[in-house]
């Protein structure tokens, strides 16, 4: 390392005029002056801590604390509406409304006046059971409950006009028996007694 | 004008006539039909429910029941429709009372309610329908209620303004406080206090409206 001379510190000091020194230590001085001037020009650097916090990325907040802001913060929402399509959807939800329950769940479309009646009955070792009554003119043979489960029993739903009905089950094509899980039966005048059910309107 | 009127009424009666007997054909004794067709002819001319009376008839046939048999319970259904129209006369409906109020009349008769409770009930619910609080007081005396305090909880629960399907929740409720352990007096108190808001029939599940059919031949409204 060459030390500097200290004509050149002297001079950049004032203390001695540049015009007495040799040419190589004024070009020397001459350079000194220029490095300090780009010093001077140059933007103040900034300090440790800040740049040591802005190397740092903030965490964003989570998704559901963002969605949280997000509807928790009034928002302007512009609607532009078309009358005619507006009409539509309205006349849409009416309809909806409106159309029978059975056809909104894929079933049977129910009328005003009409109803469920469900029919259960445990037949153990059945081959088949039928449902008949005065829904059916008493026709044997034409209303099927479907089974059996792993218990032997047999299940049915039939949609009839809200009323009260008469019936039996039939087993195995032959053999007449009572609902004995109805809740209300009736002699038959036959010797017998037929089970009553009474269907409720199910838009009541 | 009059003639219009009086021609199709005129055909009306024989075109009942032959349906009833083209419904009964095949399905009922032969030997019973003519006995049956007139008995329903009968009801028809005094403006009594016909269809009972059919139905009953079909399901002697659908049973195999002997044809005298047959006979025996449509002479008895009529009597019975006779019994329910002079009742709800004397109860206070004025003639002609309806088919369907009759057919009620006698269903309540049928299930066992005592004349005079069918009458209070009647004087209770002065328009039709009643079909329902006929049913409910049924069921209450069918559970081997008093069938006067029956009818009573029933009259109060219409007072309180109760109609039709409500009124069997009503009974549904005394029965299912007996089944609960209460007295049948116990029972009727408790659903005295809680009219008129007793809990509601449950409705039809989706599962139950989706597996619903109509009955073969039943025509969608």
């Amino acid at each position: 390392m060459n030390p500097i001379d200290p004509r050149i510190h002297q001079a950049l000091d004032g203390e001695i005029a540049r015009g007495n020194l040799p040419a190589d230590l004024r070009r020397a001085v001459e350079r000194l002056d220029a490095a300090a001037e780009l010093l001077a020009a140059a933007a103040p650097a900034a300090g440790l801590e800040s740049r040591v916090m802005a190397g740092i990325r903030r965490p964003l907040p989570s998704r559901a604390r963002r969605l949280v802001r997000w509807l928790s913060t009034p928002q302007t929402v512009m609607v532009r509406i078309r009358p005619a399509w507006s009409l539509a959807l309205a006349a849409a939800v009416t309809l909806l409304a409106l159309v029978p329950l059975g056809d909104r769940w894929g079933g049977p479309m129910l009328g005003e006046h009409e109803g469920i009646a469900q029919f259960v009955g445990r037949f153990p070792g059945a081959r088949s059971v039928h449902v008949v009554g005065s829904f059916n003119d008493w026709r044997t043979g034409t209303i099927a409950l479907e089974g059996p489960d792993h218990d032997g029993v047999w299940r049915g739903a039939l949609v009839l006009p809200a009323g009260t009905y008469e019936y039996m089950f039939v087993v195995d094509g032959e053999r007449w028996i009572p609902d004995h899980l109805a809740e209300r039966e009736v002699a038959d005048n036959f010797g017998r007694e037929n089970s009553i059910v009474i269907v409720r309107a199910v838009r009541r | 004008m009059r003639l219009v009127l009086l021609v199709p009424a005129l055909l009306a009666a024989p075109l009942a006539a032959q349906s009833v007997r083209d419904r009964l054909e095949g399905r009922v004794p032969a030997e019973a039909i003519a006995t049956i067709d007139s008995l329903v002819q009968v009801a028809a001319q005094d403006s009594l429910p016909t269809e009972p009376l059919v139905q009953k008839a079909l399901e002697g046939g659908a049973k195999h029941v002997a044809a005298p048999r047959v006979v025996a319970a449509v002479q008895v259904g009529l009597t019975q429709l006779r019994d329910g129209r002079d009742l709800l006369v004397r109860a206070g409906d004025l003639p002609p009372v309806t088919p369907g109020e009759v057919t009620t009349v006698v269903w309540a008769l049928r299930r066992g309610l005592p004349a005079a409770v069918v009458g209070r009930i009647v004087a209770a619910l002065p328009r039709p329908p009643r079909a329902a609080a006929m049913h409910a007081v049924a069921d209450l005396v069918a559970h081997r209620f008093d069938p006067d305090s029956g009818t009573a909880l029933i009259i109060d629960a219409i007072h309180q303004g109760l109609r039709e399907g409500r009124l069997l929740d009503v009974s549904t409720a005394a029965i299912q406080e007996l089944q609960r352990g209460r007295t049948h007096a116990e029972a009727l108190a408790v659903v005295r206090q809680e009219l008129p808001n007793v809990p509601a029939a449950p409705r039809p599940t989706r599962a139950a409206v989706v597996r619903a059919r109509r009955p073969p031949g039943q025509q969608p409204p």
